[in-house]
């Protein structure tokens, strides 16, 4: 393999892994926008896609539907995933964080963190505690850059991702809901004067930011294989640093955060020491909070806000 | 003299307690992570002890005793819990405790069964520090780490006859274990050369920068030191990046998860494990353990266990429950259990060699023979 | 019960079916309706019974009741604090030391644990609790506890005393360090970077082979011991005692916990606390009444730290072996739960947490599995219901309960 092909390999080694840290950290980007807090919570959610995922693939492989109606399969497993996981995410949001909204910030951020650590012991004890192995339905084929090869399974996972982002950058962007989303993210109180509904808008975010965490978590079982109760933990923390570092509450901030922390983990683990990439993304982190808190496309983050 | 007032009461209450209830129930206690990421191979050691137990009682007891009880212990991997656990047992008066899982609770929940003279047996714990530390009641059931490293260094020099091999390791206490013996015995003959040692995180599902950097280096053979969920998405994203080098790996990947997982890419992966020999009884309690749990399969510590807690039941059946005869018995017999013959030497290990498995049509078969050198 | 409740309950019912439902009933080996059911059934059950709570409690009868129970009420409690809190602290103190004579070793060994957690609990509230900084790395200043007693005993042969005030200025040197660059932050993102400091921590630990030998430990540290002078044989000779037992390791940190107790008590009530909880209040007015910020925040976490190592070297001791896999976020996690749940900035909650939360889940094993569960379950549940915690400070009671101050969303 020469040095050319190694570089490309890694390339799309970083630009996959990145895909899906940044489909996760659009989850954190939004919430955080909307309400100011780190939905801790958000890792599992992306945990519970995934099971809910195999759990709509078994079944349908029991049938023999995969084989005869592939895309199909795909819609139904993605689309099932993502609307329980909304559902979970708004269950969520109305039990721990509503009635916490004019209360301290410690104690939402306390109650988020209890809802994580809730929801990954009750996926583990309903799931089991042992990895799941996803159908796998992707295959290993793909094709060649040189020496350099990329998986069909991955091209598939790529693009959807960026078409699901892109998706949300109109939706925000273009539609009465995405505006009334941004007016609330940038001043609650003037945005309900204007007749926004904060509670519905609210809800719309905890529906979209975790079904998107559940589409990477359909990703990550479909594309590695397996999956494990506690898998979202990883995840979370690597997400939430991509989603700092692109400037939280910025949609393309967490495009790019997500592919700078992939990058910055492939490319540690291609040519340094590969026992010290998790110290290096925290070390990223925590120079980017402390050089520049409101990250790299992030607006303006006033004292308070930090 | 308040104190020896209390503990005696307590004395007279317990003796009054238990003259009453069950007069003559054997205790034998567990020692296995029940919560946590390693609970499933936690509950397989318990449910092989249980095994055995119900083996055992059916097939007429121990004389003396009406009923054999196991009390379970959660060492939760993890050192302070574990000595917890392993105090409790003390206090629940077992005979004997077949335990703990990770070596890094085994070590310090040998201390306080050590100063309390009961016998333990690890189904599991392979670190060379967990016996030989002037211990004399502790034994164990699986390979030391050398050994399993003498195994596989044979396996490359003799039977693969490989120049090159890059290691990876996951940074725990187990798989460190195993590389750090790996390049020693591989430096004593010099026949292999080490070109790379690179590191990953348990937890995380994306190996392919290591990966990646493994096909430029291009080695004959990769060795995988590694648990079960990582190793089964390592071969994965190694067949899906079109490595040429062989994989190779340990018995923490030795399990059926292995084979569902990695599917048709965890073809033609080498493992060690213990040689599994095709008795009858083997066969015998396989089918009982899946009766008596509703299990698919076993898992690969439950044969440990079973056989842990067999020989810790015959030697109180033989010995008594006094610890020095207990010991003595158990070092001066040769037991035969469904995971070989087993012969403890002086430190508590047992003689047995890891053979080399392969993984073919989606089952493990045995592939290689370090001690004879020779293929089955 | 008012229609409004029963059309919550309908709604709220179907929404928890369809989150339980296939979460509980699919798992790997099949289908099991009943399982998911029966979940389903106590989720419902406890919604049931908290609607009908909530509407006896906002009715008439229950009110009047309540006001006609007040009287007998507070007489029953005047009766309590009528015997000053001194008697019940020495009666508590004597229950404490009486313990390990009536309880047998592994109930002196999970009275030993609970113990340092209370230790560890304490040690955190001076940073949570106090100064309102949320530290989700905790774990990490333990493991340098532990660590620091571990790597001088074992090279230079130091005693466990004279590794304490090592470990100590180690801690607090370590504190400061992750203390420095979070001085701007706040909120979640301080918990987001102390977590990043402990997993730091604990990586550098596994990973510098040659100074901690990574992930396989350090073995053979030696137990604490004392000296005393001996007269046996005419002249004075100081003869040492190595607390090896369990019962002697247990006075060993029920003296230490009774220390930090005293500490934390003091410093709540010293000038430094006082500026602790003005910073948490409102760090900005803080500034301008002239209190040195910077320096506060620096010394809370050193503070915090200090204990924290304290509690790890007796852990490193007791055990004789240390590895970094016992300083998981997790354990962080527990602590701060300790505080949380027993009222933060409250000593004597936080001495009922931390024993409640290590020893039930030890003593009733079946408990176990479902420990984190109920952690996180009553984290959020005692947040949204009663933030102040089992025995609230009565400082705390009052803030909590206040609508204004600092809220997130405007």
């Amino acid at each position: 393999m020469d040095t050319a092909s190694f570089i490309i390999q890694q390339l799309i080694n970083a630009l996959f892994l990145g895909s899906i840290f940044a489909l996760i950290a659009l989850g954190y980007t939004m919430v955080y926008g909307i309400i100011e807090l780190i939905n801790f919570a958000h890792g599992e959610l992306f945990t519970a896609g995934a099971f809910i995922g195999i759990i709509v693939l078994a079944a349908l492989q029991k049938t023999g539907f995969v084989e005869s109606h592939f895309v199909i399969t795909l819609i139904l497993v993605f689309g099932m995933a993502m609307a329980y996981v909304a559902v979970l995410g708004v269950a969520i949001e109305h039990v721990a964080y509503k009635p916490l909204r004019r209360a301290s910030r410690l104690a939402a951020i306390l109650s988020a963190l209890g809802m994580s650590i809730f929801l990954s012991n009750g996926m583990m004890l309903s799931q089991g505690v042992s990895d799941r192995a996803y159908p796998s339905i992707l295959g290993i084929e793909g094709f060649s850059i040189l020496d350099a090869r990329i998986t069909y399974g991955q091209v598939f996972i790529i693009v959807l991702s960026l078409l699901l982002m892109v998706a949300l950058q109109m939706f925000v962007n273009w539609t009465k809901l995405g505006k009334a989303m941004r007016a609330t993210a940038q001043n609650q109180t003037m945005a309900r004067m204007l007749g926004i509904d904060i509670d519905k808008t609210i809800r719309v975010t905890f529906m979209i930011g975790p079904a998107l965490g559940a589409a990477a978590g359909v990703m990550v079982g479909l594309y590695y294989g397996s999956v494990r109760f506690d898998m979202g933990f990883i995840y979370m923390i690597k997400a939430f640093a991509a989603a700092i570092l692109g400037g939280i509450g910025s949609i393309p901030g967490a495009v790019l955060g997500g592919m700078i922390i992939g990058g910055v983990e492939v490319l540690w683990s291609a040519f340094l020491p590969s026992e010290w990439k998790d110290v290096t993304t925290f070390v990223v982190l925590i120079l980017v909070l402390y050089l520049r808190p409101s990250g790299i496309l992030g607006e303006h983050v006033s004292e308070t806000r930090v | 003299m308040k104190r020896f007032g209390i503990f005696m009461l307590l004395l007279a209450f317990m003796l009054g307690f238990s003259s009453m209830a069950a007069a003559k129930t054997l205790k034998i206690g567990t020692l296995s992570p029940l919560t946590g990421p390693y609970a499933q191979d936690g509950t397989d050691i318990l449910q092989g002890v249980k095994t055995a137990v119900a083996v055992f009682e059916k097939a007429g007891g121990i004389p003396g005793y009406d009923k054999i009880e196991v009390v379970p212990g959660d060492s939760a991997c993890d050192g302070g819990k574990a000595t917890m656990a392993a105090n409790k047992l003390i206090n629940s008066g077992v005979a004997g405790v077949v335990g703990a899982y990770c070596s890094s609770a085994t070590i310090p929940a040998s201390v306080p069964l050590n100063q309390a003279n009961i016998v333990q047996i690890t189904p599991a714990s392979t670190h060379t520090d967990v016996t030989g530390r002037g211990f004399k009641q502790i034994f164990r059931m699986p390979p030391r780490d050398d050994v399993q490293a003498w195994s596989t260094v044979k396996f490359l020099e003799d039977g693969l006859k490989i120049k090159t091999l890059a290691l990876i390791d996951d940074r725990q206490t187990y798989t460190v274990g195993l590389t750090e013996n790996i390049t020693e015995f591989a430096k004593e003959k010099n026949k292999i050369k080490i070109v790379a040692l690179e590191h990953i995180t348990p937890g995380d599902k994306d190996f392919t920068a290591v990966l990646t950097k493994l096909k430029r280096i291009n080695p004959d053979v990769i060795y995988m030191g590694v648990y079960q969920p990582e190793g089964s998405l390592m071969v994965r994203q190694a067949k899906a990046l079109g490595l040429k080098s062989k994989l190779l790996s340990e018995d923490a990947v030795f399990h059926p998860k292995f084979l569902e997982v990695g599917g048709k890419a965890a073809e033609g992966t080498y493992l060690t494990f213990a040689k599994a020999p095709e008795t009858k009884e083997r066969k015998e309690f396989e089918k009982t353990y899946k009766n008596m749990w509703k299990a698919k399969t076993v898992g690969s510590y439950g044969y440990y266990a079973y056989d842990a807690g067999m020989i810790l039941l015959e030697t109180i059946k033989k010995a008594g429950t006094k610890t020095n005869k207990m010991v003595d018995t158990l070092r001066n017999t040769t037991w035969s259990g469904v995971t070989g013959e087993i012969k403890f030497d002086y430190k508590g290990d047992r003689k047995l060699a890891h053979v080399i498995w392969i993984v073919k049509d989606g089952k493990f078969v045995p592939y290689w023979d370090p001690l004879t050198e020779s293929y089955f | 019960m008012p229609s409004s409740n029963v059309k919550k309950f309908i709604v709220y019912s179907l929404f928890m079916g369809i989150l339980i439902l296939p979460m509980v009933g699919l798992p790997s080996t099949g289908f099991e309706i009943t399982r998911a059911l029966l979940v389903w059934g106590v989720f419902v059950g406890i919604l049931a019974f908290w609607l009908l709570g909530k509407s006896i409690r906002g009715s008439d009868a229950f009110q009047s009741a309540a006001g006609g129970l007040a009287p007998f009420r507070s007489r029953l409690f005047d009766n309590f604090t009528k015997v000053p809190t001194k008697i019940y602290l020495c009666l508590l103190l004597f229950a404490l030391a009486a313990y390990p004579q009536v309880a047998n070793n592994y109930m002196v060994d999970v009275g030993i644990t609970c113990l340092i957690y209370v230790v560890l609990g304490l040690g955190l509230d001076i940073v949570v609790g106090l100064a309102g900084l949320l530290d989700l790395g905790y774990i990490a200043f333990y493991a340098v506890g532990a660590y620091t007693y571990s790597l001088l005993n074992l090279h230079f042969g130091l005693s466990f005393w004279s590794c304490l005030p090592i470990g100590i200025v180690l801690g607090a040197v370590c504190g400061c360090i992750i203390g420095y660059p979070t001085l701007r932050m706040r909120g979640d993102y301080l918990a987001i970077v102390t977590m990043g400091f402990g997993e730091i921590i604990r990586l550098v630990l596994n990973n510098w082979d040659k100074l901690t030998k990574g992930p396989n430990g350090l073995l053979g540290m030696a137990k604490p011991a004392i000296g005393y002078p001996s007269f046996a044989e005419g002249g004075v000779k100081w003869v040492s005692y190595s607390l090896k037992s369990l019962h002697s390791l247990y006075y060993l940190i029920l003296l230490i916990a009774v220390l930090t107790v005293i500490g934390v008590g003091r410093l709540n009530n010293s000038r430094i606390g006082r500026a602790w909880i003005a910073i948490r209040e409102d760090e900005v007015a803080a500034e301008l009444s002239g209190v040195p910020t910077t320096w506060l925040k620096l010394l809370a976490y050193a503070m915090g730290a200090a204990f924290a190592s304290v509690a790890g070297a007796f852990f490193a001791s007791k055990l004789s072996y240390t590895n970094p896999n016992f300083f998981i976020f997790m354990e962080s996690c527990i602590v701060l739960c300790i505080v949380v749940l027993g009222g933060v900035g409250s000593i004597p909650g936080i001495v009922l947490a931390g024993i409640v939360l290590i020893a039930v889940p030890e003593v009733s094993r079946e408990l176990q599995n479902y420990r984190m569960l109920v952690f996180g379950l009553a984290m959020a549940v005692m947040m949204v219901l009663r933030p102040e915690g089992l025995i609230p400070a009565t400082r705390h009671k009052r803030e909590l309960h206040e609508t204004e101050g600092e809220t997130y969303g405007e």
